[in-house]
C-alpha cells in the first residue's frame, strides 16, 4: 500500500513537472516559433532590407490595386495599427480578400515596400453559411 | 478553383483509413481467438 | 478502473461491447459525414472545403485522445501495475497513429485551396507532426521491448513523458502566430455557426466509438495471443 501510493505521488509530480516543463517551453519560444512578423514588429524592430521574412497582417479594406500588367498586385497589410505597403507578382489564393488575413513570404525593398514572393491566406475560426455571412455586411454597412 | 476533388480526396483517406484499420483489427481478433479457443480445448 | 485489471472479466465485457461500439459508432460516422458532404451549406469564405472540417476535427482529436490514452494507461501500468494496462496502451498506439496521419493528410488537402499551400512549418503542424513520430517511435519501441518477453517500464515511461506535447499542440494556435487559425470551438462557445456545426458531433462522437472498438478488438487479439504462447511454453517445458 505505501509503495503504491509512493509511485501514485512520483507519477503526479512527474506529469506537473513534463506539462510545466512544455508549457515554459512554449512561451520562452514565443518568439522564435512565431511564424510571422506583424507590421508592428517590422516598424518596431527594424528588419533590415532583403532579409527573407514572412510578413503576416489583414488586407487593409480599398487597398488592393491592380497594375496595369494584370499579374502585378498592390495592397496595404495592417495589424491595426500599423500599415506596410506590399507588392506581389503571381498567382493568388482564392480566399484572399480585403478584410481577410494573409502571410507574405519575401522581403523588405529600401523604400519600405514589401516585395512578396508568395502569399498564403489566413481564415479565422468562424464558420458560417454565406447568406448569414451577407446579412452580417449588411448590418455592418448599416450601422456606418 | 473546384473543391470538390479536395473534398472526396479527404473522405477517401478518411473512410478508407478507417474502414482499414476495423477490418484488419477484426480479422486479426478472429484469428488470435480462433487459435486460442482451439488451443486450449486440445 | 479496477474492475478492468483482471482480464477474464475485461473479456466478459469487452466481447458483447465490441460489436456495439463498432455499429452505433459506424452509424453515426454515416450521419455525420453524409450530412456533411451533401446537407450541410458552404462556409461564406472558403465555399465547399468546409466540408474536410467533419474529419479533420474527429481525427485530430483522436491523435490526441489516442496518446492520452496512452499516457493514462502508462501511469497505471507504473503505479498500479495493472496487467491490462500494457496491452491497453499498446493497443491504441496504432489506430492514435492512424487518425494523426489522416489529420496530417485532410489539413494538407485542406490548406491547398484555402491557404494556398499543402505544408506550412507553423506552430500547429510542426507540432502534429511530432506527435506522428511520437506514435510510430512508441510502436517501434514496445514491439522491441516485447520481442526481449520481459514487462518493459521504459515503454510507459515513454508514454507519459511523450504526453508533452499534447499542451504544445493544443496551445500553439494561441500562444504563438501561426498560419492555422484558432481554436474554434471550447467547451461554452463555438464561433461555427449552428447551421455548418451540427453533424460535427456525429462523426466526432462516431468515429470516437469506432475508434474504442478498434482498441477492444486490438486488446482481446493481444490477450488472444498471450493465452497461446503461454499454453505453448507450458506444453514444451511438459
Amino acid at each position: 500500500m505505501k509503495a503504491k501510493h509512493q509511485r501514485l505521488t512520483l507519477a503526479i509530480l512527474a506529469v506537473a513537472a513534463i506539462i510545466g516543463a512544455a508549457l515554459l517551453a512554449m512561451s520562452a519560444l514565443r518568439d522564435q516559433a512565431a511564424y510571422f512578423y506583424t507590421p508592428g514588429d517590422v516598424k518596431k524592430d527594424g528588419i533590415p532590407a532583403g532579409r527573407a521574412i514572412r510578413l503576416g497582417g489583414m488586407v487593409e479594406q480599398g487597398s488592393i490595386a491592380r497594375a496595369a500588367d494584370g499579374v502585378t498586385v498592390t495592397f496595404r497589410a495592417t495589424d491595426g495599427a500599423t500599415a506596410v505597403p506590399v507588392r506581389f507578382k503571381g498567382i493568388l489564393p482564392d480566399l484572399f480578400k480585403e478584410g481577410s488575413g494573409m502571410v507574405a513570404e519575401g522581403r523588405f525593398e529600401p523604400g519600405g515596400t514589401f516585395i512578396a514572393d508568395n502569399i498564403l491566406a489566413k481564415h479565422d475560426e468562424r464558420y458560417m453559411p454565406p447568406q448569414m455571412a451577407g446579412e452580417m455586411h449588411k448590418t455592418e454597412s448599416l450601422k456606418k | 478553383m473546384n473543391h470538390w476533388p479536395f473534398i472526396i480526396a479527404c473522405y477517401v483517406i478518411g473512410i478508407g483509413g478507417t474502414a482499414g484499420v476495423l477490418l484488419w483489427s477484426y480479422i486479426a481478433m478472429r484469428r488470435a481467438e480462433a487459435q486460442a479457443e482451439a488451443i486450449t480445448r486440445k | 478502473m479496477h474492475i478492468f485489471a483482471n482480464p477474464a472479466r475485461f473479456l466478459s465485457i469487452a466481447r458483447p461491447l465490441t460489436p456495439w461500439l463498432g455499429w452505433i459508432g459506424a452509424l453515426l460516422t454515416a450521419v455525420g459525414l453524409g450530412a456533411g458532404l451533401f446537407i450541410t451549406p458552404p462556409d461564406y469564405l472558403q465555399g465547399e472545403s468546409v466540408r474536410i472540417l467533419y474529419l479533420h476535427v474527429p481525427t485530430a482529436w483522436l491523435g490526441m485522445a489516442g496518446w492520452s490514452g496512452i499516457a493514462v494507461a502508462s501511469l497505471m501500468q507504473l503505479i498500479w501495475r495493472h496487467p491490462l494496462a500494457a496491452v491497453a496502451a499498446r493497443a491504441v498506439a496504432v489506430p492514435g497513429a492512424l487518425y494523426t496521419a489522416i489529420c496530417l493528410a485532410t489539413g494538407s488537402i485542406w490548406g491547398r485551396p484555402t491557404w494556398g499551400t499543402w505544408w506550412e512549418w507553423d506552430g500547429r503542424l510542426t507540432s502534429m507532426l511530432i506527435l506522428l513520430f511520437l506514435y510510430i517511435a512508441f510502436i517501434a519501441f514496445a514491439a522491441a521491448s516485447d520481442e526481449q518477453g520481459k514487462e518493459n517500464r521504459a515503454v510507459a515511461i515513454f508514454g507519459v513523458v511523450g504526453s508533452a506535447i499534447l499542451p504544445v499542440i493544443h496551445y500553439s494556435v494561441e500562444w504563438w502566430r501561426t498560419l492555422h487559425q484558432g481554436q474554434s470551438i471550447s467547451l461554452t462557445k463555438s464561433s461555427i455557426d449552428g447551421s455548418i456545426l451540427w453533424p460535427l458531433p456525429f462523426s466526432l462522437l462516431g468515429l470516437t466509438l469506432i475508434f474504442a472498438a478498434v482498441v477492444l478488438m486490438r486488446m482481446r487479439t493481444m490477450l488472444a495471443r498471450q493465452k497461446v504462447e503461454a499454453r505453448m511454453r507450458r506444453m514444451a517445458r511438459a
